[in-house]
């Protein structure tokens, strides 16, 4: 079996390309779920029986279903839905952030239910209103135990991307597949896809061990 | 707009049977992700620097490398370098173990790491060696405070089972994929499964937290 | 309790600051008060003791409404307490409270803490409002400290920084919750000290404590909790030397407490 490694070189700009898409789809996730599960965490907390169950719905389901299904879901029912012909790029996207605002819902109640009610008591009983409470004293708090958190879902968002592969958005995986199928470099286009994706995702859970040494909190 | 989920009726065994494989592969890369998460966890913490260096990078990388790329690469390029073919299943099976276990073991060094260290102080000092320790002692504890965590994987390892329909594994959703194209019915094949996987995926999550509130106060030091 | 004895009571001739009409509190099937009825004068310092689940920091909590009675009425400076969370809070604006846990917000600094309260609730200028609680801190014997975080703080220290948190609000009436069960023993004495400075200024406070040296010494008024009644009550002297309730004794001696 000869192996030429030579393909991947010739075809860098286009690996260069999916990289810069996937990069794209995981900041542009990210920018959307982070505000997309600030309201649903606020819509569960609402006193209106309907919009708490809703939020606590949309938690449930979209952290029990699997990625790739939902991508799929996305690609066939979003152009029924909205009657207008979505990319691929923006459905994978819809997919994602459906998904990771779910994960981050839960992420932000769990920070703020983790500081101690006496917080919440003290600031009180100075005569604080509750959303100058959560302002000045529980989300300051909250913040520093949610940022890791935030950090370990955004390296699983980075790997996720590749599953968007499937309704040919062209970001990395799928370029590396692409390339394979024209070249027949089956073993090299494999596995530089899973080194250019090590050497993409590596440093990343580095630095999310160093956030959570750095800011994590132990009771 | 007209919705008819009769396709799935008619062929509710074919996908009955892919539901079958999901849960087949989902329980057998538990099992082996566990023994082997173990096994790695235990090298990790107790083994010599020559082993804990390697198994430190292989845990490392799956944290890396996205299971899309594992699973594909087990299938198609894994048979090109070493001359042995792995039948789909056992491919998604040999890569989903591969990642789940780097999981496990990271999963197990902070159940480990987070026992309070008097508590091996204390065991010392009633006269019990070393691997009298960490078998009575720290392994029970650490594994309650695992649960929660172990858990959520075993959550995810169902949903990574799905993605094993990439290189043709007949688990659910690959057999979702082909009803949806024969039929024509994506919406209510698709709409189907995401329910099936969610009516699986929802009381597993629940039974987990509600297994680890019960018996969480026997992990607490 | 006989009028004599209470008309004898420090500004007995005024109305009281804080009145408690026949409270009643239940959690679920347990009922913490059980009717209680008892009075705060201006000025004076009120200690209510007892065993633990009397009731002494329900009552306590139930002034500024951390948690609301289910029945009776707290009448606070001549008002019963309104029902509206807006209106609860600016009758909390004029109660300060100090908690066991201290609870101080640890994301800021001493100062921080203690000029919060004027700056986000009353709207005090921010310059203004921290030079009032650098001097506050000094009061409190913590000038030096006012730029370090709870996190450098001992325990005593950081419950010097409560009161003094609680104080920069302008309280017509302090609220101490068991304030030094959570130091050690050699910084419960300077949080008393800080306490019965407090007291001597003319402060009016009710205090719940275990700390029986304190009540004997500086209050005016002491309420004997058992299981959510006021068996007793009455001057320090009378309740530490001659207790006439007989769990008010075994309570007493218990702590071995022999005057």
């Amino acid at each position: 079996m000869t192996l030429d490694w030579n393909v991947v070189w010739q075809y860098r700009a286009d690996l260069a390309h999916g990289v810069l898409l996937t990069i794209a789809l995981t900041v542009a996730t990210m920018a959307i779920a982070v505000p997309g599960g600030i309201v649903v965490m606020l819509m569960r907390q609402s006193h209106v029986r309907a919009v708490s169950w809703a939020g606590t719905v949309f938690v449930e389901f979209f952290r029990n279903v699997p990625l790739i299904l939902l991508v799929y879901w996305a690609f066939y029912v979003l152009p029924i839905l909205a009657d207008v012909q979505f990319s691929a790029f923006a459905t994978g996207l819809v997919a994602m952030c459906l998904n990771v605002s779910a994960y981050n819902a839960e992420t932000f109640r769990a920070g703020v239910n983790s500081i101690r009610k006496g917080q919440l008591e003290a600031a009180m009983a100075m005569g604080m209103s509750r959303s100058q409470a959560m302002r000045k004293v529980i989300l300051p708090q909250a913040t520093r135990r949610i940022l890791p958190v935030l950090a370990s879902t955004w390296v699983s968002l980075f790997k996720d991307t590749s599953l968007v592969s499937v309704i040919a958005v062209g970001e990395l995986a799928h370029t590396a597949l692409q390339i394979r199928s024209q070249t027949f470099r089956v073993l090299e286009m494999l596995t530089a896809m899973a080194a250019i994706y090590w050497a993409l995702g590596y440093p990343q859970a580095k630095l999310v061990d160093w956030i959570h040494r750095k800011y994590g909190v132990t009771e | 707009m007209d919705f008819d989920f009769s396709p799935i009726f008619d062929n509710w065994g074919f996908l009955a049977q892919g539901l079958w494989i999901t849960i087949e592969l989902s329980v057998a890369t538990m099992v082996a992700a566990t023994l082997v998460g173990i096994a790695l966890g235990l090298g990790r913490i107790y083994g010599p620097a020559w082993l804990r260096v390697p198994l430190t990078f292989y845990v490392d990388s799956m944290r890396a490398i996205p299971v899309l790329v594992v699973l594909v690469w087990t299938f198609f390029a894994f048979p090109l370098l070493t001359g042995i073919t792995l039948p789909p299943f056992w491919a998604a099976l040999a890569a989903l173990t591969l990642h789940i276990a780097a999981f496990v073991s990271e999963i197990l060094r902070a159940g480990l790491a987070s026992i309070r260290p008097g508590q091996v102080r204390a065991a010392r000092a009633l006269g019990m060696s070393g691997a009298q320790i960490v078998r009575k002692i720290l392994f029970p504890q650490a594994v309650v405070r695992m649960l929660p965590a172990y858990g959520s994987l075993l959550s995810v390892t169902i949903k990574d089972t799905a993605i094993a329909s990439v290189i043709a594994v007949p688990e659910l959703m690959r057999q979702s994929e082909t009803i949806s194209a024969q039929t024509f019915r994506p919406i209510e094949v698709f709409t189907t499964a995401m329910l099936v996987y969610f009516l699986i995926l929802f009381p597993v999550t629940r039974a987990v937290e509600a297994f680890y509130r019960r018996v969480a106060h026997l992990g607490r030091s | 309790m006989a009028s004599a004895l209470t008309s004898r009571r420090k500004n007995a001739d005024q109305p009281p600051v804080v009145l408690y009409d026949k409270v009643v509190k239940r959690f679920g099937a347990l009922t913490v008060l059980n009717g209680v009825s008892a009075q705060v004068n201006k000025g004076e310092v009120v200690c209510l003791i007892g065993p633990s689940g009397s009731g002494k920091s329900t009552l306590l909590r139930c002034t500024n409404a951390l948690e609301i009675a289910d029945g009776g009425r707290v009448v606070f400076e001549g008002q019963p307490l309104p029902k509206t969370e807006a209106e609860l809070r600016h009758v909390r604006r004029r109660m300060g409270m100090v908690f066991q846990n201290f609870e101080l917000f640890p994301h800021m600094t001493a100062l921080e803490n203690v000029a919060c309260g004027p700056i986000t609730i009353l709207g005090t200028d921010p310059a203004e409002a921290r030079a009032k609680a650098q001097a506050l801190l000094e009061k409190v014997g913590l000038g030096a400290k006012a730029g370090n975080h709870p996190s450098a703080l001992s325990g005593g220290q950081q419950q010097r920084v409560a009161i003094a948190r609680a104080l920069a609000m302008d309280p017509d009436v302090m609220l101490f919750d068991e304030p030094t069960s959570a130091l050690d023993p050699e910084t419960i004495g300077e949080v008393l000290n800080v306490m019965k400075r407090l007291a001597e200024e003319g402060m009016t406070m009710v205090v719940v404590t275990h700390e029986m040296s304190f009540a004997r010494r500086v209050a005016n008024w002491v309420l004997v909790f058992d299981e959510g009644r006021v068996i007793e009550e009455g001057s320090p002297v009378q309740i530490f030397d001659a207790p006439t309730h007989a769990r008010t004794q075994s309570f007493l001696s218990h702590l071995g407490w022999n005057g």
